[in-house]
């Protein structure tokens, strides 16, 4: 016991700290250890096991000579010393009997060996603990069932921890602390295998001495100290926790997706408003051209956008032409058309990476139908804290396990009829949603028609009555845009689905159908219309897209206020049998994805646009944060938040993205910019801006190269059908791997299976020795405690063997993917020796 | 924030940082959080143990249906009364985190669903976790008729290897496959 007096000198706190790996890289500066000489060569590691007899000695000896091996570890190199820690600790943990009730599952996280080549070394760690968990359930009373003495299992978990930490002092640093880390472990246990780890490198490193390794060990510790300190900063700079939180905490995660996104969304617009107010309006604001506005301001231009605004830098035509500048020259033809590129580009870029990475977490992954066991298992929001939250949550989710159950049991029985009648049902509401859809276009349609004819009329644009004119397109745009999705929604109540994400597609499809026919209406009146009737019609089509923001913003308003506010006062107040009203989170997104596009398709015509739209989400997310809290109750249904989300964003990208870029693309292209205004004027399409440029670098000599990937890639049709063909050979090959993925599962499903039902035969059997040896016992009572080992092998019944013939046995390697019931054929065999032994 | 900062020691500080998912900030506010749940005169002792009544009185756990079983799974007290020292108070944080994985998520949370703490989900561990989450009272409970075929349903779906109960390789299994997982299973400060 006097061991505990030098425990007080190595306290282990200042031991484990991070600061110690300084002081122990930088007394034994000239120690060289390399991360990965151990788990490649077999080999090696047996020089390790050869240099390092008494560490060895240590973790071999059994759990009763511990006090004899100690002699050894006196002698030992100072690195060693935390490891005698660790044992005293275990040694003190044995002492009060209880390590082994508290701690037994923790420490069974380690397991054996792992095979060489294995991919990732903390994944296969944490699968190997997983196991261990079903090997040791419950700290170990169960094994005492099964006729383990509490010795084996000591001296098995000991044996087990040694492993893992040979195994963690293999990696290097950074991915020791994230395994570490990630170790399904209480701190206190995690603080003893890392200062064990430590000690196995530092011994390690007493071997291998170079000053190089140390340096790179100080730099990448710097380099993980300033990773920390970002992530703090980061977090700290994370706008509205606090809001998230109480949302969150109220109405749970379905309801957050929303403001989230509201959150993502005003990030784009950041980084949009950012680089094109720094690349073009800066410059053009520095240089003012030399003229004078005519119109003073009058205060309705902040809802029209036109009059005094028309000549700023807010639209396209407040922007000079050729070079601006003398001594550093600016050309605003290529920085405009750069700029605006290059921001698609990054958004397009962002887009795909967040799809792709949102699909393959929450689809590919993702059950195909949906079932009890996840609303049981997974779906409970921890985040939820509110109490009267919590109570509707336990309701609602009743109900809905109740209604699974009883659809369950009925199945689905359809007459002819019944389903004539669905059919029809729905073939007449998609035909009034088609119709409606169609209806609104047609409308907007006749309205800009006869608006065209007031703005040609040349005396008209001054007067302040025109001017509120103008806002009669975009108010009624807004109202379609408003009114059909509620008769959408009336509609869908009609209509019975039977499973009700269904429900919740189909509603989605429609508003996405009318949002993006009502926007593609307006896209051809400007192309086809504006473009060829207008002088500066770059500047028109920015003020009526500046109008549709603004409009779209106070719809928005409105929308809270009847849609929520009146709702909830009707519905508490005149007709309790309505209710308080949920938040509609699809028809919210949808509208955000709405006024999204219009700032994409706005870039090119008006590129401050962003900031309108950065102060309109700004005012929208408090907006529906107080009207949510004030008004709405939780979602009755909770369910895939997480593929909604998804669906949110392949829907952002898809119609809404690729249709505004296809739209700047077009206007660039091919559409003829107004000869007197804007940085393109006297050019016939924009882009010609870009080859009159490479016609100038022509002359210059060392810049050869752009023009030669400009001549040869990006006006070459062959480099672009090249480009496809290698595109599309490369889908094919994923498509292909996929379908062997896919057979590969189906095969791995049908091993768990068999696997199972070999470990049921074998349960079966062992629960039949432990019956015939009550029986021995009572013959016997003696000699019946007694621990064997596993080396003394015997065959006792044939079928066994011949059914783990080839499997590793218990002391060689049993890696990752050995199932528990190996472990529990194991258990079953020894006890059948113990049997045998007994019968003897 | 200074006062919490001098209360917790500069290389405890970064050793918690190492060890758990948590940042600085976080640990600090749970340090604050936590001081406040002792009385005054424990203050100044880093072990100290909180009794499990008086962790379940933070907002963030009061109402939770398996708040009993969240300080029992995290507690390390010998005496098995789910009193929770500041190390497992910050390992229960560090298990709720934003940037926790799944498999630690999928662990602990399997470890709070086993109720008896044998190492696997049987038909009783299931019909306790089902009565949390429907409620406790009798006229919010199932029917003794819909438990079954409720958990039958469960077991059909997610036991892999049709040995009657869900162990943790199934569970994850089924958690894998639930995207909403990661983020409902969250607990902030």
């Amino acid at each position: 016991m006097s061991f505990y007096n030098t425990d007080g000198i190595f306290n282990p706190a200042y031991h484990d700290s991070e600061t110690l790996e300084i002081h122990r890289s930088t007394s034994r500066r000239s120690h060289h250890y390399n991360p990965y000489d151990m788990d490649q060569e077999p080999w090696q590691r047996g020089v390790f096991h050869d240099a390092l007899p008494s560490y060895n000695e240590q973790s071999r000896a059994p759990w009763d000579s511990r006090q004899g091996s100690w002699r050894t570890a006196d002698s030992m190199a100072m690195g060693l010393i935390p490891t005698q820690q660790g044992s005293l600790r275990w040694e003190h943990n044995r002492t009060n009997g209880g390590y082994q009730t508290s701690s037994a599952v923790d420490y069974s996280t380690a397991h054996q060996e792992q095979s060489p080549g294995t991919p990732p070394i903390d994944r296969s760690m944490r699968q190997r603990g997983t196991r261990k968990m079903s090997l040791f359930p419950g700290g170990g009373v169960a094994l005492g069932k099964l006729g383990m003495t509490e010795e084996d299992i000591r001296e098995e978990i000991e044996n087990e921890e040694q492993d893992l930490v040979k195994e963690l002092a293999a990696m290097s640093s950074r991915d020791q602390i994230r395994a570490i880390r990630e170790l399904p472990m209480s701190i206190e246990d995690k603080k003893h295998i890392r200062s064990q780890v430590l000690a196995c490198k530092s011994s390690k490193r007493g071997l291998h001495l170079t000053c190089c390794t140390d340096c790179s060990e100080q730099v990448s510790l710097s380099f993980r100290r300033c990773g920390t300190t970002m992530v703090s900063a980061k977090q700290a700079m994370e706008l509205w926790q606090g809001t998230m939180k109480e949302i969150g905490g109220k109405f749970g995660t379905g309801v957050l997706s929303y403001f989230l996104f509201l959150k993502w969304l005003l990030m784009f617009n950041i980084f949009s408003f950012l680089v094109n107010f720094g690349f073009i309006t800066v410059p053009q604001l520095v240089q003012p051209p030399n003229k004078t506005a005519n119109v003073g301001f009058r205060g309705l231009e902040l809802l029209t956008g036109a009059g005094y605004f028309n000549e700023t830098v807010m639209y396209y035509g407040g922007y000079s032409d050729g070079i601006i500048g003398t001594q550093p020259e600016y050309d605003m033809q290529l920085a405009y058309f750069f700029t605006i590129a290059a921001y698609l580009v990054l958004c397009g870029a962002s887009l795909i990476y967040s799809m792709a990475r949102s699909f393959q977490r929450n689809f590919v992954l993702s059950y195909p139908a949906s079932g009890s066991a996840w609303r049981l298992l997974c779906s409970w929001d921890f985040k939820v804290t509110n109490d009267k939250a919590i109570r509707q949550r336990k309701n609602n989710l009743r109900i809905q396990l109740k209604e699974s159950l009883s659809e369950k049991l009925q199945g689905i029985h359809m007459t002819t009829s019944e389903k004539l009648k669905q059919f029809g049902i729905h073939l007449g509401t998609w035909l009034i949603s088609t119709g409606l859809a169609a209806g609104s276009c047609a409308a907007i349609y006749f309205l800009y028609q006869s608006n065209l004819e007031v703005v040609k009329d040349p005396q008209a644009p001054t007067s302040l009555l025109y001017e509120a004119s103008t806002l009669l397109l975009p108010f009624v745009v807004s109202l379609f845009n408003l009114v059909i999705p509620l008769l959408y929604s009336l509609l869908n109540k009609a209509e019975r689905y039977s499973n009700p994400r269904m429900q919740i597609y189909v509603i989605v499809l429609r508003n996405v159908l009318l949002k993006m026919s009502i926007l593609g209406i307006l896209c051809y009146y400007w192309m086809h219309d504006v473009a060829s009737n207008i002088s500066c019609w770059e500047s028109f089509v920015g003020q009526d897209l500046y109008r549709l923001v603004i409009m779209d913003f106070f719809f928005i308003m409105f929308g809270s206020f009847f849609g929520e506010f009146l709702r909830n006062v009707i519905g508490t107040k005149c007709l309790p049998s309505l209710g308080v009203p949920e938040f509609d989170v699809a028809r919210n997104v949808l509208d955000l994805i709405y006024a999204q596009t219009l700032a994409w398709i706005g870039i090119y015509f008006s590129p401050l646009l962003p900031v309108i739209q950065l102060i309109k989400l700004f005012i929208t997310f408090y907006l529906k944060k107080v009207s949510l809290i004030q008004n709405c109750q939780p979602p009755r249904r909770s369910g895939r938040a997480a593929q909604m989300q998804t669906i949110f964003i392949a829907l952002l990208f898809f119609p809404s993205f690729v249709g505004s870029l296809s739209m700047v693309a077009y206007t660039v292209w091919s559409l003829k910019p107004s000869d007197s205004c804007g940085p393109f004027q006297g050019l016939n399409t924009t882009f010609e801006a870009v080859a009159l440029w490479m016609d100038r670098e022509e002359n210059i000599p060392g810049s050869m190269w752009a023009v030669w990937i400009y001549e040869n890639v990006i006006k070459s049709e062959l480099f672009f059908f090249l480009l496809t063909l290698i595109f599309l050979v490369l889908i094919y090959f994923f498509w292909q791997i996929t379908q062997g993925r896919k057979l590969l599962i189906v095969l791995l499903r049908e091993q768990i299976i068999n696997e199972g039902k070999d470990k049921a035969f074998l349960l079966m059997k062992l629960q039949n020795l432990q019956k015939a040896k009550k029986t021995t016992a009572s013959l016997q009572p003696t000699n019946a405690q007694q621990p064997k080992r596993f080396d003394v092998r015997q065959h006792i019944e044939p079928d066994y063997d011949q059914e783990f013939e080839g499997l590793p046995r218990p002391e060689e390697d049993i890696g990752p993917s050995v199932p528990s019931a190996l472990i529990q054929a194991m258990l079953a065999r020894r006890m059948a020796e113990e049997e045998e032994e007994d019968r003897y | 924030m200074g006062t919490t900062a001098s209360q917790l020691p500069k290389d405890l500080l970064s050793e918690y940082q190492e060890l758990t998912f948590l940042t600085k900030q976080e640990i600090l506010l749970a340090h604050k959080r936590f001081t406040e749940l002792l009385a005054k005169e424990d203050r100044s002792s880093t072990s100290q143990r909180v009794p499990m009544e008086k962790v379940l009185t933070m907002p963030e756990l009061k109402s939770n249906p398996f708040r009993k079983r969240i300080c029992h799974v995290f507690s390390t007290s010998e005496a098995k009364d789910g009193s929770l020292t500041f190390e497992d108070f910050l390992d229960l944080l560090s298990a709720f985190s934003d940037s926790a994985t799944l498999e630690i998520k999928s662990h602990y949370a399997f470890r709070i669903f086993d109720f008896d703490d044998d190492g696997t989900l049987d038909c009783g561990d299931l019909e306790k976790l089902v009565n949390c989450l429907t409620g406790e009272t009798d006229d919010t409970r199932l029917t003794p008729e819909e438990m079954r075929q409720l958990i039958s349903n469960i077991l059909e779906e997610s036991d892999i290897d049709k040995d009657g109960t869900v162990n943790l390789s199934e569970f994850q299994h089924v958690i894998s496959r639930s995207p909403d997982f990661v983020s409902s299973f969250k607990i902030v400060l």
